[in-house]
């Protein structure tokens, strides 16, 4: 059998982002794969230790577009526990609020790149013209498309009045009978699971091994979920349960995001019904001591976690992320062993990657 | 045999993109008009190709990394000579958040020459369009000869955040707005009369960070979002304002005075007292409350 090695780039890929591998063949099959990193390495390191905290609430939204909420509100959290500051319950809720909002289209997003990736060409324009639902509600409630501007260090810096809750909540109704839909879709759709089911497995133990987070760990029957292991902000007053399916492949990560996004749908309509009256965020400007804080979240690819250390300045002396991709592209070396070629793009989508994220 | 092209087949113009290390933002809107009936590029004749050698029209992302430089110029190189290059969001023309890293080689324009550019982070897909239309008439003029024509469009009222609009006479010049910048959009300069302020739209991310903070509402965001201009334009796409100074009524230096809003912002209702407290300098303001200016 033919050994050889082949360069796989975003073109190819069907990727928004360049990320490159090499891949080593053997016939027709993979037999092992190195990412090749760093084309979209920004040098945020650099960056956030020469702007100051609020400067960063803006430049961290911009480490990725797709889970640009989780960046900043984690920060706020990092500075709020250094400074002692407790944000207004209000405040809690509008960013659990911001936070579900990007999970389904960032959910959606990839469900739909999969299925133009295999060619399921109606199918992708079809879960893109449901993510348009959120799309539009994100831009009528905060202004923009991707990046929300929703946090600031104490709180949040949007409101949703009387009307707004209400029109968030119709967009809410609207996007029920899609996400169960589609649902049925990547649960059933014998196109679907000619293609996703039994591929790119990822055994559970492997899962363990190489520590994978969010729908690539909760595919494979690990049960965990930062929002429920440990709690932030309102999310220990809200009810939901953890989507795990049991199966390791394309098909059981991309059911447990359509799962989560109906899940998200719940959430935002219990936040909109507790939403409690009050401030949106700490009066004044506050001043940043000296410490260290750690602050973790959910984000749509899983745990983010936030290592920030401060002088008394106004600017980090450092900040360390651990992103979710991290790990789960690593584990593309299991799921990728003896699978065919044609099915790499698929594969190395299902798993949502982020390169913005963990090139920084 | 052989077989005769219909002479009336309209042939799409192919749309090529670079992603030159984004935050992915403009490409996720950009795949938004390959996918959503109502933003797709086909009604303005597109396609996507992804082939560079195909490229009509060729859609850069992101502030150009240091790594992706090679890879960049590689694909660039490929693109036909009569494309029209477009520079999507404002990463590349000035590198938007991620200006002055070590790990940026931006601006994209040191490195190949640029037609277009969609200000915006990231544009909204109404704003990516009426970009390419706008590099569709660049190309159609270069090809028949004549101007391009620059076409008004529909204007929806959707509050998106867009360009930001300065109020000269409402600043303090307390500069907040320039602190809180990410993106190094916003500049204060010392002149003979008074202080201006000058806001880059092409280095502005749309946050609203600036104006969340100003004080006195000098700074607002508005819901105008259509900022694409012919690259050459790029450094006139700003917002500008001055505020005068006026002699302090104690000693004659020229001080900026406080707006009526700060004094509303800071006393509710000011009385006459606090009002001609507004038009004194810090020293003179000193010696009128504690009888000496503070050391």
């Amino acid at each position: 059998m033919s050994t050889k090695l082949i360069e796989l780039g975003p073109h190819q890929l069907a990727l928004e982002e360049p990320m490159y591998f090499r891949v080593k063949l053997e016939g027709d099959r993979v037999a092992d794969l190195d990412v090749l990193p760093g084309q979209v390495h920004r040098g945020m390191e650099h960056l956030v230790m020469r702007r100051n905290f609020y400067q960063n609430i803006t430049l961290l939204e911009r480490l990725c577009s797709l889970c640009s909420n989780s960046h900043p509100s984690t920060f706020c959290a990092a500075v709020e526990e250094v400074a002692g500051i407790t944000i207004p319950e209000r405040a809690e809720y509008l960013r659990a609020v911001a936070d579900e909002i990007k999970r389904i289209a960032s959910h959606l997003f990839c469900c739909a790149v999969q299925a133009n990736v295999i060619g399921e060409t109606a199918l992708f324009r079809r879960v893109m013209e449901v993510r348009e639902i959120m799309q539009r509600a994100k831009e009528a409630i905060y202004g923009n498309r991707m990046d929300l501007a929703a946090n600031v260090i104490g709180g949040v810096r949007y409101d949703l009045s009387v009307e707004g809750a209400a029109y968030l909540a119709r967009q809410m109704e609207a996007m029920k009978q899609p996400l169960d839909e589609l649902y049925l879709q990547y649960s059933n759709n014998p196109a679907l699971l000619v293609r996703m089911a039994g591929v790119g497995v990822l055994p559970r133990a492997a899962a363990r091994e190489y520590a994978v987070v969010g729908p690539v760990a909760r595919g494979c029957g690990i049960d965990y979920d930062v929002r429920k292991k440990s709690p932030y902000g309102a999310y220990d007053r809200l009810e939901f349960e953890v989507a795990v399916q049991e199966g390791g492949d394309v098909r059981a990560r991309n059911l447990v995001r359509l799962a989560e996004a109906r899940q998200s749908v719940s959430l935002i309509e219990q936040c909109l019904a507790q939403l409690p009256a009050g401030p949106l965020c700490a009066d004044t400007l506050p001043e940043i001591p000296a410490g260290e804080a750690i602050a973790k979240s959910e984000a749509p690819r899983g745990e983010l976690m936030y290592y920030l250390r401060t002088d008394g300045s106004d600017m980090p002396v450092r900040l360390k992320w651990r992103v979710p991709s991290y790990m789960n592209w690593d584990a593309l070396k299991v799921m990728l062993k003896g699978e065919p070629v044609a099915n790499i793009p698929l594969i190395v989508n299902s798993i949502d990657p982020c390169i913005a994220c963990t090139d920084r | 045999m052989h077989i005769q092209a219909e002479e009336n087949a309209i042939v799409p113009v192919r749309l090529f993109r670079i992603n030159t290390g984004s935050c992915n933002g403009c490409d996720v809107e950009l795949a938004v008009t390959s996918a959503v009936t109502e933003f797709d590029v086909e009604q303005l004749g597109c396609r996507y190709t992804e082939a560079a050698r195909e490229a009509d029209i060729l859609l850069i992302t992101g502030p150009l990394t240091v790594r992706a430089r090679e890879e960049v110029l590689r694909l660039y190189a490929e693109t036909p000579q009569d494309k029209v290059t477009v520079a999507v969001g404002v990463c590349p023309v000035s590198g938007g958040v991620f200006r002055d890293s070590y790990a940026v080689d931006g601006p994209l324009e040191r490195h190949l020459p640029v037609d277009v550019n969609i200000p915006g982070c990231p544009p909204r897909p109404q704003a990516l369009l009426a970009g390419i239309a706008e590099a569709l008439e660049l190309r159609r003029a270069r090809r028949e000869g004549g101007a391009p024509v620059r076409r008004a469009l529909p204007v929806d009222n959707f509050p998106a955040r867009g360009r930001l609009s300065y109020d000269a006479g409402s600043c303090v010049d307390c500069r907040i707005c320039r602190h809180v910048c990410a993106a190094g959009a916003i500049r204060f300069e010392e002149g003979e009369t008074g202080v201006s302020l000058t806001l880059w739209h092409n280095s502005c991310v749309f946050c609203g960070l600036c104006s969340h903070y100003c004080p006195t509402g000098a700074l607002s965001v508005t819901g105008d979002w259509r900022l694409d201009h012919p690259a050459a334009d790029a450094f006139r796409q700003v917002e500008r304002g001055e505020v005068p100074y006026a002699p302090c009524v104690g000693c004659g230096e020229p001080i900026i005075p406080a707006a009526p809003q700060l004094l509303h912002a800071a006393f509710r209702r000011p009385n006459p007292d606090i009002e001609r407290l507004k038009s004194l300098c810090p020293a003179c303001r000193q010696q009128m409350s504690i009888g000496v200016p503070r050391r």
